[in-house]
């Protein structure tokens, strides 16, 4: 049997009403002869028998009203009725009376600014706010900076020093080792940079597997001696461009790295008060005068202890001139989220094998020290290799 | 829907001589979707008007009529018939006011059928509203309910500067409520709150309005509160209301019939990323007509967002 | 005061409505294949229109726009025109697209919202079906400009109702095809109404054919049901053009015996009494009355033509209604030339949300 189905009968009508049936059960229907009078909103419209059959019964009286799509008389016919698609399937079947549309109510809106105020979701640059994601950090606890208490990316950093970490309970807990001092010994709790120290190491060393590679730069040809932390930081520059992978960030919570395309160096500067690291921003944008200038005034500011708390957070790159003081080599460690530094020895004169003969060189000891959860031994030898090509430039 | 617009057309020329109407068969015949049904035996054949055939001249003279003493409000059979009368639109109607100074003013609705889903033939179907929304000098409305339907067309009528009043066609049956004849006008400019939400704002206007709604209840068994807006007048936007929504809510889904390719949701995402860039916790949306030529009826259904897309996209909004 | 310029419009007619012919008729009508050939191809126009009536008003096709009563209008100018030139339709005239060779299923499947249903087997160069009113005539003064330049022997036929001629459109072509002498017949089909517009409100023309003089060509007025007299008009319009003397207008004066289309109720403002005296000098019948007349026809062959008509249409309604209907990425086919990048992407969408994404 089949029942066919009332027709949209023209461009979205969406009921007729019966008003004459021209055939009835048990006649032998012949296809394109009338079969129905109905009314629509539009017109009166004679609907045709689709194709030949039996009528079975009719599935409308005379006076109801149906809507397009509902059944309206059985055939017993195996005919297929090929059928245009009905109009778009969700739509469909309209309720006459009462605001509905398939369920969907459309009527009673609000007119626009009767929206409820913003809860207690803080604004945040896009990107402060990936990053915070990233270093599980709730915006909400942090003020923002930005204008109109927006967080920015600085305020996002300025939570992951050692001691914020802690407390948010990311830190590895010290591990206090219970010692019982010499009588005559004065205790000395720990405090200002050397607690952050303390704390900072603890860190990294509980939390980075810490590779390190070690070479020496030729620095013999250089036409003047000595503004090495100048000519440090450009050969980092110039390293980073060769392979920016040891400019980077490690979440190792959320299982990703941020490779960041500004340089901020962090140089390691021994003060009278410990350890101190100055962070200088975007340097791979500065020129060899605007480093000098920069460097000299970060130091000057580090031993003065003027500089800001902004100062010394979010360094991508690290530096340590600890040749400066002696040493040769060093196994420096890396405080994350930075997944590198570079850790420069004392410049001195060596015997080296230059083919067959040996001649006394100026040589600059590096050690670079890399977190090999982030950074392949590839990246770093590169790296490290980049960093020395530029150092053996003469100028 | 429609005849609520009848209504709101004789409501409004009732009480105000000058509204005549003018358009293709919308006089003895009443408009094929019957929205001027029965106007022409109540006011007259001078104040509703059967026009020769002609686009151009539908246009044309309404800007004649309206900057003399007249309120011509005048149909346009489908969107799609609408491009002769573009000249008209463009170079005189939006800038009329601008170029005399204020001198003469075009105080015109042009009405016409708006979007496909109707089975219709070939060029009934347009969604093109970004072509008039780019037009500085004119509005642009859309009503998505027969309620809205009645209460915008007489702010239109009553506004005295030109409206472009796009009627969804294929909710002129589909969608009914009680609408009642009072002459109370809906103001222009401001979008409806349809429904309101805390997770994502979904911005959408004209038939789809159905679609989303629908879609924001199957959203809220899958536990995401959607606020739903009718952006209601297309030009010009009221962005304070969407602004305040996405504060609230963090995302923006746009959901339009219209092609994707320059069409209004681009416009709403920039505003947002301009304005409110520090309230968005995911990228803004769009859910759209593809930038294929609307196809006819038998792929019609692929083209026009469906409730299943427009669920897809929010989850894929929420998950960012 | 000198006249500077006046016209006069002739109308002429062969058939009349009884189906006598006065004076001499055509060398075509003395021909009784040849008239059996047109009167067929006006039955068949006539039998698939109603079946694609009633495929509408059974929800298997979509608005459909009728030609009942235009029969001897569309056949007299296909069985004019030659395969080479181009037919630029509006959207009613199957009974000329129908002799010059697309068929039922094309027209079904175009009716049905399948844009195949343009792609013409043949012939090729035709004009697909056009909605947008009279904007057809300036496609086909195009088409008549190319095979100008190209010096092809060629014309292009633009249909237009009696509408159509209030559209700036038509003027405009009107006018470039005059200047420009293009081989170019313009036929409007003057059927009385578009869609609730009664002619006499559409224009204070005494006639459309003189809309032609105002562009300096010749127009002429037909009985648009005498088959006879539309073929001979188009025939020695398209020498004319062919020859290179340019462009004529030929109204046909019809009746459109249906609504505007399957989404009209012509009894709104139609008087019945007007629709009832139109079918009274409708076009089958006074060629039907001159073919018995002739000894050319019986009642058996009308019932069996009837018959065989009934098959081609039941087989090409069985071939559109089985038929697979379009895939999904149909939408994206022949856009461009080249699909470009940014709408792959979006074709996977549609895929993906598609009712039919194999194209089953």
């Amino acid at each position: 049997m089949s029942t066919f189905y009332l027709p949209d009968l023209g461009e979205g009508l969406a009921e007729a009403q019966i008003l004459q049936w021209h055939v009835k059960p048990g006649d032998q229907a012949q296809a394109d002869q009338p079969m129905v009078s109905v009314e629509t909103a539009k017109a009166v419209v004679e609907v045709p028998v689709p194709f030949s059959g039996t009528v079975v019964a009719l599935r409308a009286r005379v006076g109801d009203v149906i809507a397009t799509g509902a059944a309206l008389i059985d055939f017993d016919s195996g005919s297929v009725v090929g059928r245009i698609p009905a109009a778009p399937a969700e739509p469909g079947g309209a309720m006459v009376g009462g605001a509905m549309v398939g369920g969907a109510t459309v009527g009673g809106a609000t007119v626009g600014g009767a929206v409820a105020p913003r809860g207690a979701r803080r604004g945040a640059v896009p990107a402060a706010r990936a990053l915070a994601r990233h270093l599980h950090i709730e915006l909400g606890e942090i003020a923002g900076s930005g204008p109109g208490g927006v967080v920015t990316i600085d305020d996002v950093l300025a939570q992951i020093s050692p001691a914020d970490r802690e407390s948010r309970g990311h830190a590895v807990p010290l591990r206090a080792a219970t010692l019982a001092a010499p009588p005559a010994a004065a205790r000395e709790p720990l405090r200002g940079t050397r607690r952050a120290m303390a704390q900072s190491m603890s860190l990294a060393h509980a939390q980075v597997p810490t590779s390190t590679v070690f070479e020496d730069a030729d620095i013999d040809s250089w036409r003047e001696r000595g503004d090495y932390m100048l000519r440090l930081a450009r050969a980092l520059i110039a390293a980073w461009r060769t392979e920016p992978a040891l400019n980077a960030w490690y979440d190792a919570a959320g299982d990703a790295r941020i490779v960041l395309r500004h340089v901020d160096l962090a140089i390691a500067v021994d003060t009278a008060d410990g350890l101190i690291v100055p962070v200088l921003r975007a340097v791979q944008d500065k020129t060899p005068e605007e480093l000098r200038a920069a460097l000299a005034a970060q130091k000057d500011a580090a031993h003065r202890r003027s500089l800001a708390p902004g100062e010394l957070r979010g360094g991508t790159l690290m530096l340590s001139n600890f040749g400066s003081l002696g040493g040769r080599y060093a196994v420096p460690l890396v405080v994350p989220p930075a997944v590198a530094i570079l850790g420069a020895g004392k410049v001195r004169q060596e015997a080296v094998a230059v083919g067959k003969t040996v001649s006394a060189r100026r040589r600059m000891p590096l050690s670079l020290s890399f977190d090999h959860r982030c950074v392949t031994g590839g990246e770093a030898c590169r790296f490290l290799a980049a960093v020395i090509a530029d150092l053996e430039k003469p100028d | 829907m429609v005849e609520a617009i009848a209504m709101a057309h004789g409501w409004e020329m009732q009480h105000d001589e000058s509204v005549v109407v003018l358009g293709q068969d919308v006089g003895v015949n009443g408009g094929v979707f019957r929205a001027t049904q029965g106007l022409q035996a109540r006011f007259g054949a001078d104040r509703v008007q059967d026009t020769p055939l002609a686009e151009a001249a539908i246009a044309g003279m309404s800007v004649g009529m309206a900057t003399h003493g007249l309120k011509p409000v005048a149909e346009i059979q489908f969107m799609g018939f609408l491009y002769p009368a573009l000249d008209q639109i463009v170079n005189h109607m939006s800038r009329m006011r601008s170029r005399t100074r204020g001198r003469l003013t075009c105080p015109v609705v042009i009405r016409t059928p708006h979007g496909g889903g109707i089975h219709a033939p070939e060029h009934h179907s347009e969604s093109t509203e970004s072509l008039l929304c780019h037009v500085p000098g004119i509005r642009v409305v859309c009503p998505s309910s027969p309620a809205r339907a009645y209460g915008l067309l007489l702010a239109a009528i009553r506004d005295p500067d030109p409206v472009m009043f796009l009627e969804p066609a294929r909710l002129y049956r589909a969608v009914r409520e009680e609408v009642s004849d009072d002459g109370r006008a809906l103001r222009l400019d401001r979008c409806f709150v349809l429904r309101e939400g805390s997770d994502v704002t979904l911005v959408t206007w004209g038939a789809l309005t159905v679609e989303v709604l629908r879609a924001s209840e199957e959203l809220d068994s899958r536990g995401v509160s959607a606020e739903v807006i009718d952006l209601a007048t297309l030009s010009p936007i009221d962005e304070a209301t969407i602004l305040a929504s996405v504060a609230k809510t963090g995302r923006l889904v746009i959901v339009h019939e219209a092609a994707r390719n320059a069409g209004l949701g681009a416009e709403l995402a920039a505003i947002v990323a301009e304005h409110g860039l520090y309230d968005l916790l995911a990228p803004i949306r769009r859910v759209t007509g593809f930038d294929t030529v609307i196809p006819l009826s038998r792929l019609e259904p692929d083209y026009i967002p469906s409730v299943r897309r427009i669920v897809d996209t929010v989850l894929l909004t929420m998950a960012n | 005061m000198p006249t500077v310029a006046e016209f006069k419009i002739e109308y002429r007619q062969i058939l009349d409505a009884q189906g006598d012919v006065a004076g001499e008729p055509p060398a075509f009508a003395c021909d009784r294949e040849e008239v059996l050939r047109m009167y067929r191809a006006m039955t068949l126009e006539r039998s698939f229109d109603a079946k694609a009536v009633n495929l509408q008003r059974t929800g298997q096709l979509g608005t459909y726009a009728s030609s009942l009563g235009h029969e001897a209008t569309h056949i007299g100018v296909g069985a004019a025109m030659r395969p080479e030139d181009v037919l630029a339709p509006v959207y009613r005239e199957i009974g000329t697209q129908l002799w010059r060779g697309v068929t039922m299923r094309e027209i079904l499947t175009y009716w049905g919202g399948d844009e195949r249903g343009s792609d013409f087997a043949q012939p090729r160069h035709d004009f697909a079906w056009c909605v947008p009113i009279a904007t057809q005539t300036l496609h086909a003064a195009g088409a008549a400009m190319a095979f100008k330049v190209r010096k092809e022997p060629r014309c292009a036929v633009a249909y237009i109702g009696d509408g159509g001629t209030s559209e700036g459109a038509f003027y405009e072509a009107l006018n470039v095809a005059g200047a420009r002498a293009l081989p170019l017949v313009f036929v409007v089909v003057n059927n009385g109404w578009a869609i609730s517009l009664p002619v006499a409100l559409q224009t204070a023309a005494r006639t459309l054919a003189q809309k032609a003089i105002a562009a300096g060509m010749p127009g002429v007025q037909v009985d648009g049901n005498d088959v006879f007299a539309v073929r001979e008009s188009v025939a020695e319009a398209l020498d004319r053009a062919r020859a290179g003397a340019g462009p004529t207008l030929i109204e046909t004066l019809t009746y459109r015996l249906s609504d505007h289309t399957t989404a009209d109720d012509s009894s709104r403002y139609r008087p019945e009494g007007q629709v009832r005296a139109a079918w009274s000098v409708e076009p089958l019948v006074r060629l039907r009355a001159y073919l018995y007349r002739s000894g050319w026809w019986s009642q058996q062959q009308e019932q069996a033509l009837l018959a065989q008509c009934a098959g081609e249409i039941d087989a090409a309604v069985a071939e559109y209604a089985t038929g697979a209907g379009p895939s999904t990425d149909a939408m994206f086919d022949h856009l461009f030339e080249q699909l470009p990048a940014h709408l792959r992407e979006q074709r996977a969408t549609a895929r993906k949300y598609g009712t039919n994404p194999g194209g089953l």
